[in-house]
């Protein structure tokens, strides 16, 4: 359509100047943005305000949501238009004139002259408060979409989970309350099930759920010892091992507060129980230390053993279960019943290696087990059968003792000299004798006359005599005497009584402790264990405090090793 | 009023802020033996709710700005300690979770808080930094009166144009329409400038007219001085001269106006990240705390 804009202003001396422009267009474009065909200025004027458009024969002026129109003093959203009619928008003058000939349309504009040029910004959207931007309604919304996702959803889940049932995966489910990871060890048993350990809301974790899984985890202290102290309650489980929060994987506790908390009151804390003063690994805040040596059970002890079985299988009727007891390592004395010189065996002069000629050291006879921290136990078998026979006659060198069964080889001594002297010529050469250690000289016994069974036995009988007292057996076991007439009936080897383990609550690494500062090999052992310097086997050669502190301390020092309690002290036992 | 909220009463709030830090620090130091330090420790529950309180008294500023008739003490002093306390807050956060992060509503909450004192931190910056440059922007005078001389500036170039070929008048007049200024928030706050001409394109066949950028006005200031050198009529080269200028001339002001817009949008928008998203930490701060005890 064709239209006639005439703008009407005061110029000067308030005289109406008029200025016409033609608009050739579908529409007529009425706002406050550059592009309109009528551009009207202010606050209340929007950049795309209203529209004038052909209605059949007519025009209709419609505005934009919001946008504010009065035609003839009335507000429209749309109306017709009709010659004469006036429309007002934000003070400005539209008024529809008869159109010239050749014109659809004719509109004066007056605009209005209290608004200022300034007023164009008006056009633009200048400020965030003109865009989508909302801080009241974005407030909101974060508000509730964060309550939806992280409270009610994981609730509604945990509530789920509960009943036994299982939430797709891609629901946020109370995992997502975790205050940390798990251990590997408790997410692979546990995974995504809060409620295996969380029975209940608002409660902590109860150690019922934990001992579901860890049934042979002791307390530290039973429950009959904890009446007698004044330290109350068992503490929960969770209160040492407190899950979410090991970042390192594991939940032990290796404080020095978890023992001398207790410990260094034992006075106040322990009652009745009889527990040393601790507060540290140092020379008088730390116990001497005391090892569990085998005792002979006090005489009228109730401690009477069942049959005892010795390493061959063999009955020992006699035996009776020692106890272990607590013994400080300076008064401290192995009743072994052995007889051993650690100091002979070590001294390369008399004792050297069969198949090098070497002294011998300490790992020919001991070896570390697997765990690292115990000894595979010596036996004769292994560790002693390679220098020592139980030869008992040089002319059959073959000819050897059973190890641990003294009956047979009182028997098996007798059958043989009986056949000896019953039939000379199965007797074979002599040979001279593998073992390196000269033993102590036989013992000539003169049985010169009787028939060959008298003979043998004379001679059976001296050399069990010899074997019990002076050699074979008595060369390393306590032999004990009756002094029956019957040399069958006379002697007992007294089982052997060693320990397996000198402290076995501790945990000690020989393996770790094979190689100290510039020593090695035997020089380590020898550093701890004085085995050069004992020659009778109650010799305890356990190091005592002081060694320790020689490389260890209980604080973080440069010259030293630090060491917390649990490092060699395990709290919970194993039932 | 910028520099008096920090030097408020000789910085007394920094100190403050100074003594909490140094207290929660000795505090946090104060933990170990059985357990690593962590926020259920009974000095993390502490430094935990010290951080919920002051998280709380920091949302409160926004209700004792309303508060004309408050007597709690000035705008100024709750604004002063608001940006010290808020920033002794990291510290005191950060000691409470001791460094413990994941996947959980507990970090959203840490997350959230840090993010809501970081936008703070920017809002301090813009609020020292901006104001100066918009002032030099207006040169002594107003946003208002910057687009009052570009109104000016379109009558006038409309007014020459009229004068000029029509090719040139409906480019110089498709210059002005088609002039953008701010717009959406990105265009607000980067100064966008997606203006275009309509140019007609003298090789395209029925001479067909073409949009074209006119980003910095400077295509039609290109096009109007090219022009410029090939004036034919007498008159012409003293009209298009005198575009030229006004078409310079505007986009100067033109860029005065975007920079003031962008520095004044930078103003603003820290405040519109801040406040929702202090919502959405005391949503996530008070399952936080709940779930603390639902899964004790």
């Amino acid at each position: 359509m064709q239209a006639l804009l005439r703008y009407l202003r005061q110029g000067r001396d308030r005289i109406a100047e008029y200025s016409d422009s033609e608009v050739s267009a579908a529409s007529i474009t009425v706002g406050s943005a550059a592009d309109r065909h009528i551009q009207l200025l202010g606050h209340d004027v929007a950049p795309k305000h209203a529209a004038i458009r052909p209605a059949g024969d007519s025009f209709a002026i419609s505005a934009r949501r919001g946008a504010r129109v009065l035609v003839n003093a009335a507000p429209v959203r749309t109306a017709r238009l009709t010659v004469g009619d006036k429309v007002e928008i934000a003070g400005h003058q539209l008024t529809v004139i008869e159109a010239p000939a050749g014109f659809d349309l004719a509109l004066t504009i007056q605009p209005n002259e209290k608004t200022a040029k300034s007023e164009f910004e008006g056009a633009f959207k200048t400020d965030l408060d003109q865009t989508l931007l909302s801080k009241r309604r974005t407030a909101w919304n974060l508000f509730l979409l964060i309550s939806v996702l992280t409270l009610l959803v994981p609730l509604a889940t945990a509530v789920v989970h509960r009943t036994g049932a299982t939430t797709p995966a891609w629901i946020p489910d109370d995992t997502f309350w975790t205050a940390g990871p798990l251990i590997p060890a408790h997410a692979q048993a546990v995974g995504r099930r809060c409620e295996a350990c969380h029975l209940s809301f608002f409660a902590p974790a109860r150690d019922r759920e934990c001992r579901q899984c860890h049934t042979k985890t002791a307390d530290h202290v039973s429950v009959a010892d904890l009446k007698l102290t004044r330290l109350g309650p068992a503490a929960r489980c969770g209160v040492c091992h407190e899950e979410h929060n090991a970042p390192d994987g594991t939940l032990v506790v290796r404080d020095d507060s978890l023992c001398v908390t207790c410990h260094d009151a034992a006075h106040d804390k322990f009652g009745t129980l009889q527990v040393e003063k601790v507060s540290g690994f140092a020379r008088s805040i730390h116990p001497l230390f005391k090892a569990s040596l085998l005792t002979p059970p006090p005489r009228g002890s109730a401690i009477v053993a069942p049959l005892k079985v010795t390493p061959t299988g063999e009955p020992l009727a006699a035996a009776v279960n020692w106890p272990a007891v607590r013994t400080p390592l300076r008064t401290g004395q192995e009743q072994s019943h052995l007889s051993f010189s650690h100091k002979e065996h070590l001294d390369g002069n008399l004792v050297q290696r069969l198949s090098d000629s070497a002294p011998l050291g300490c790992e020919d006879c001991h070896t570390v087990a697997a765990d690292g921290e115990h000894f595979i136990p010596i036996t004769m078998a292994r560790s002693c059968s390679g220098c020592h026979v139980l030869a008992f006659d040089d002319e059959a060198p073959e000819r050897q003792l059973p190890h641990g069964k003294p009956r047979e080889a009182m028997l098996m001594i007798e059958d043989y000299y009986v056949a000896k002297y019953s039939n000379p010529g199965r007797v074979t050469a002599p040979v001279a004798p593998r073992q390196r250690i000269p033993d102590r000289p036989v013992t000539t016994v003169a049985c010169p006359s009787g028939t060959p069974l008298t003979r043998g036995r004379c001679q059976a009988n001296a050399e069990i005599v010899d074997q019990f007292t002076r050699r074979g057996c008595a060369s390393c076991h306590l032999v004990s005497d009756q002094g029956s007439g019957d040399v069958h009936e006379r002697f007992d080897v007294l089982p052997v009584r060693l320990g397996r383990d000198y402290f076995p609550d501790l945990h000690f690494s020989h393996r770790q402790h094979a190689v100290q500062k510039q020593l090695t090999r035997d020089a380590a052992c020898l550093s701890c264990h004085k085995a050069r310097d004992s020659i009778r086997s109650s010799d305890l050669m356990l190091p005592e405090l002081d060694k320790c502190l020689e490389c260890h301390s209980d604080h973080a020092a440069r010259d030293r090793v630090q060491v917390r309690c649990v490092s060699c002290h395990a709290y919970h036992f194993e039932r | 009023m910028r520099e008096s909220v920090l030097a408020y009463r000789g910085a007394r709030y920094l100190w403050w802020a100074v003594a909490l830090s140094a207290g929660s620090i000795a505090l946090y130091c104060t933990q170990g033996g059985l357990q690593r330090p962590n926020g259920g420790s009974w000095q993390g529950y502490v430094l935990g709710t010290v951080g919920a309180a002051l998280i709380v008294w920091l949302t409160l500023l926004g209700v004792r700005k309303r508060s004309y008739r408050s007597t709690l003490g000035a705008v100024r002093g709750w604004t002063s300690a608001h940006v010290y306390l808020g920033m002794a807050l990291l510290v005191v956060a950060t000691l409470h979770c001791a460094g413990h992060f994941g996947w959980n509503v507990h970090t959203l909450a840490y997350v959230l808080m840090s993010a809501v004192v970081l936008s703070g931190v920017a809002g301090l910056y813009v609020y020292f930094r901006n104001p100066t440059l918009i002032a030099d922007i207006r040169t002594g005078g107003s946003r208002a009166a910057l687009f009052a001389e570009l109104f000016e500036l379109d009558n006038q170039a409309r007014e020459l144009a009229k004068h000029c070929d029509a090719v040139t008048g409906s480019l110089v007049k498709s210059s002005i329409e088609r002039t953008t200024i701010g717009g959406s928030v990105l265009e607000q706050l980067f100064a966008a400038d997606r203006s275009r001409i309509l140019r007609i394109d003298p090789n395209a066949p029925n001479a067909a007219a073409v949009l074209v950028r006119n980003t910095d006005q400077q295509a039609a200031i290109n096009y109007v001085s090219d022009r410029l050198t090939q004036a034919e009529k007498r008159a012409e080269p003293s009209v298009l001269q005198s575009l030229v200028t006004v078409l310079c001339r505007r986009q100067v002001i033109l860029r005065s106006i975007r920079r003031d817009i962008s520095l004044s949008a930078w103003l603003k928008i820290w405040l519109d990240v801040h406040v929702p998203l202090t919502f959405a930490l005391l949503s996530a701060l008070t399952i936080h705390i709940l779930v603390t005890f639902i899964y004790w």
